[in-house]
Parts: structure tokens; C-alpha cells; sequence
């Protein structure tokens, strides 16, 4: 083995402690809270829009037209570096999380409010039929049938999620990708280190999917349709 | 009168579904209305619960004002908690069941009696076992809609419409999606609630339940009602042309 060749081995064994470690500490809590905040949001601006409560339907679209209109990198230098000059300092976990938060919640408000529409009519009407309010009816009747209907495009969400956390890095969270930088910076082998570094998001999103289609199936078995 | 309906007019746009009807049900009456498809025999129900407005005319349910209306807009303004009052009182059953998929059979039956009326769930499934033995379900009552044929899930709608204890049941076609062979057992359950004296109104095409159950048996056809009568008379001796020619075709 040529030198170079052992060289390159070692900076790789070297660094993967130090990348898995970025990945534990703040790439998967960054995805989990994100996502866990931003279904929230989903959820909420859904029902607004599909129950069309008045003052927030419009608020309510405004906010999906930035945030799905204005690129997600932009979003995250404004609120680090643009939101201390009106007087609002974050530091960068809190930035990245709300950034992130905000991004799931537009999209997957989307994703929620079409699942809830194809919920058939049918299913309202017998509802109302049998007197329970609108609010009643989404509750109990249309949202239980709307999450299975959701559950794969919210889980490719989350998958998307946890590469799109690698932007993080422009706003100086340690996370996985910043690591693998600043590993770079210093031993000049960028093609091997940012391989290492796909390689460790590669595992994360794999395990991950194996999750996505594990709960496919217990939605599909206890949700019987 | 338990309904009673007046000068009600529907539009869709320009198409006219309703024009003029005027009708009332007695308590503990059956009435059955027959006629083509696309006569306004589904549309004039569904306006007895709100599922369709009416555009002008007016709608009394057990002497409480359901709806006012003059092209298309209110005369009475009705809360959506007072509409929502009225439709306890009026069981639905619909043409496709449109039972609650995620939920048992039981859990169907149980829902609005305890989310509307808040009863204890203890009485709620008390209640809803005394129904599902009533339709002849006990032994289904932990499985899944999907799992039942439609005469059972027909079975299970009307078990769950009963559970809000109505003073009134509709009927929208109730065997229409059915299998032909599945159709007396459903037939059978609500000739046994019309004997125990319900107030109903049934759209049928069931031409047999007509005659054998109800008290009245009204004919509609283009959005008018064209005649009403005894089931004796409209099927022996129908007055109008346009009910021949609908019953030849169809008996």
C-alpha cells in the first residue's frame, strides 16, 4: 500500500468517530425535534385551512407561500444572522430548529390537508348526519383515516429532513456535515471525507427507511380500512 | 306532523331538481317515494338534514324550523348548533353505509352517542348491544366494516343511526349497492322498525317493500311530486299517466 493510500485510511478511521459522534449529537436530535415541532405545524395549519377558520386561513397561507417559495438556506441566514440586527440574537441549534421547523410544518401542512380531502364525502356527511360537529368530525372521524393516507409522504419527508439538516452547517452548527469541513480544512482530502460523511448519512436515512416501511405496516394493519 | 315541507324549491346553477314540493309526515307514518333516477327523491331528503340547502321554500322538523329560504338565501338564519340538534332527532342511512372504516362495528354504533349526547360509555355499549342484536350483529361487533358484506354494514349503519335514538329515520336508497340476495335481510330490519311504529321516509326502488310497508307511497318524477297516495292505489290505480308509464317499466 502506498503511502498516500495508508494516510488516507487512517484520517478516515480517525474521523468517524468524531462524524458519527456530529450525527448523534446534533444531526438526528436537529431532524427529530424539527420534525416532531414542524408536524405540529402541519397539523394546525391543516385544520385551519380545512375548517377554514376565519382570521388564520389567510395567515395561514402566507406563511406556506414564503416558506415553500423562498429557498430553506436563505431562511436559515436570515434568522442567524439577520434577526440579531432587529434585536432577536438565537444561537445556531435554535436557528436550525426553527428554520427546519418551519419548513416541515409548510410542506406537511400541504401533505396533511390533502390527505384530509381524500377522506370521502361520505364520511362527513354520516357524521353530520349523526350530529357531530365539524370539529367532532375531524377529530374522531377524518383525521384517524387521514394519517395512514399521510404516513408515506410524511416519512419521505422526514428522510428529506435529515439531509437537509447538512445546511445547518452554514449557520456554525457542529453537526455532521461542519465536522466533516473542518476535518477537511485540515488534512486537504476533501473527496474521501465528504464520502465518509455521505456514507454516515447514507446509514442514518437507510435505518430510517427501514423504520418508514415497519410503521406502513402497523398503520395498514391497525388502522384496518 | 313530524315534517313537514313547503313550497320548497332546489336549483343546481339553472338546473331546477325540486319544483314546488309540499309534503308532510305524520308521527309513527311510513312513506315511501319512487321514481326515476334524477327525479329529486335523494336531494329532497338530504334537505331534510342539511346535507343539501334548499334554495327557497321551508322545512319544519317536529315543529322546529329546520330551514327558510328564498333564492338561495336565508330567511331564518339557523345556528349550526340548533341544525345540528335537529339532525340527532333524524337517523340517516345512506346508499353506500358510510360506516367509519378505522372504527368496530361496535365503536360505529357508540360514537355519536357518546361524543354528541356525552353518555357514559358504559350505557353506550350497553345500548349499542341491544341495537347490534336488534340488526342481528352481536357476533360482529369487534370486526372491522370491511370485513362485512353489504347487507351487514347496511345492518351496522342502521344499527348506528338507531344509537341517537331518532324520532325519525331516513332512508336514501338503503339497498341500492347491495347484491340482489343481500337486499331482504336489509329489507327485513326496517319493516321491523317501521312495526314498531318509526316515523319514516324511504327512497326505494323496491317496488315489493313499497307496497307491504308503507302507509303513503309518493311518485316523483323531474323534480315534482306527481302523485301521492295508499300504496293500493298507486300500483293498482295510479291517476297519472307520467306513473304508469314509470311503473310499467319498472313492475
Amino acid at each position: 500500500m502506498s503511502d498516500r493510500m495508508v494516510r488516507i485510511v487512517e484520517i478516515l478511521i480517525d474521523s468517524f468517530l468524531p462524524l458519527l459522534k456530529a450525527g448523534l449529537a446534533f444531526t438526528v436530535p436537529l431532524t427529530i425535534i424539527s420534525f416532531l415541532l414542524g408536524l405540529m405545524v402541519a397539523f394546525i395549519i391543516a385544520i385551519i385551512k380545512v375548517l377554514n377558520i376565519k382570521p388564520f386561513v389567510s395567515i395561514a397561507s402566507f406563511y406556506v407561500w414564503i416558506i415553500r417559495g423562498t429557498p430553506l438556506l436563505v431562511q436559515l441566514f436570515i434568522i442567524f444572522y439577520g434577526l440579531p440586527s432587529v434585536g432577536i440574537t438565537l444561537n445556531a441549534m435554535t436557528s436550525a430548529i426553527i428554520g427546519f421547523t418551519l419548513s416541515v410544518g409548510a410542506y406537511g401542512s400541504e401533505i396533511v390537508r390533502a390527505a384530509i380531502l381524500s377522506v370521502s364525502k361520505g364520511q362527513w356527511e354520516a357524521a353530520h348526519a349523526l350530529g357531530l360537529t365539524k370539529k367532532k368530525t375531524l377529530f374522531y372521524v377524518i383525521l384517524p383515516q387521514a394519517v395512514k393516507v399521510a404516513v408515506p409522504s410524511l416519512s419521505n419527508s422526514f428522510i428529506s429532513l435529515v439531509k437537509d439538516t447538512s445546511l445547518a452547517a452554514a449557520v456554525t452548527v457542529k453537526e455532521l456535515f461542519q465536522v466533516a469541513q473542518q476535518i477537511t480544512a485540515r488534512t486537504y482530502e476533501p473527496l474521501w471525507l465528504y464520502m465518509e460523511a455521505a456514507a454516515i448519512y447514507l446509514i442514518f436515512c437507510t435505518i430510517l427507511t427501514f423504520g418508514q416501511s415497519k410503521m406502513e405496516v402497523w398503520f395498514s394493519r391497525h388502522m384496518a380500512q | 306532523m313530524m315534517i313537514k315541507i313547503e313550497k320548497v324549491y332546489k336549483k343546481f346553477g339553472t338546473l331546477e331538481v325540486l319544483k314546488n314540493i309540499n309534503m308532510e309526515v305524520a308521527q309513527g307514518e311510513v312513506v315511501c317515494i319512487i321514481g326515476p333516477s334524477g327525479s329529486g327523491k335523494s336531494t329532497l331528503l338530504r334537505s331534510l338534514n342539511h346535507l343539501e340547502r334548499i334554495s327557497s321554500g321551508r322545512i319544519i322538523i317536529d315543529s322546529e324550523l329546520l330551514d327558510e329560504r328564498k333564492d338561495d338565501i336565508d330567511v331564518h338564519k339557523i345556528s349550526s348548533k340548533k341544525v345540528l340538534e335537529i339532525c340527532a332527532e333524524l337517523g340517516m342511512v345512506f346508499q353506500r353505509f358510510n360506516l367509519f372504516p378505522h372504527m368496530t362495528v361496535i365503536e360505529n354504533v357508540m360514537l355519536s352517542p357518546i361524543r354528541v349526547k356525552k353518555v357514559d360509555k358504559k350505557e353506550a355499549e350497553e345500548q349499542a348491544l341491544e341495537l347490534l342484536r336488534k340488526v342481528g350483529l352481536l357476533d360482529k361487533k369487534d370486526v372491522y366494516p370491511s370485513k362485512l358484506s353489504g347487507g351487514q354494514q347496511q345492518r351496522v349503519a342502521i344499527a348506528r343511526a338507531l344509537a341517537m335514538k331518532p324520532k325519525i329515520m331516513l332512508f336514501d336508497e338503503p339497498t341500492s349497492a347491495l347484491d340482489p340476495e343481500l337486499v331482504s335481510e336489509v329489507l327485513e330490519v326496517i319493516k321491523s322498525l317501521a312495526n314498531e311504529g318509526m316515523t319514516m321516509l324511504v327512497v326505494t326502488h323496491e317496488m315489493g317493500f313499497a307496497k307491504e310497508v308503507a302507509d303513503r307511497v309518493v311518485f316523483m318524477d323531474n323534480g315534482e311530486i306527481i302523485e301521492e297516495n295508499i300504496p293500493d292505489v298507486i300500483f293498482k290505480n295510479p291517476i297519472h299517466d307520467r306513473t304508469k308509464a314509470f311503473l310499467s317499466k319498472i313492475l
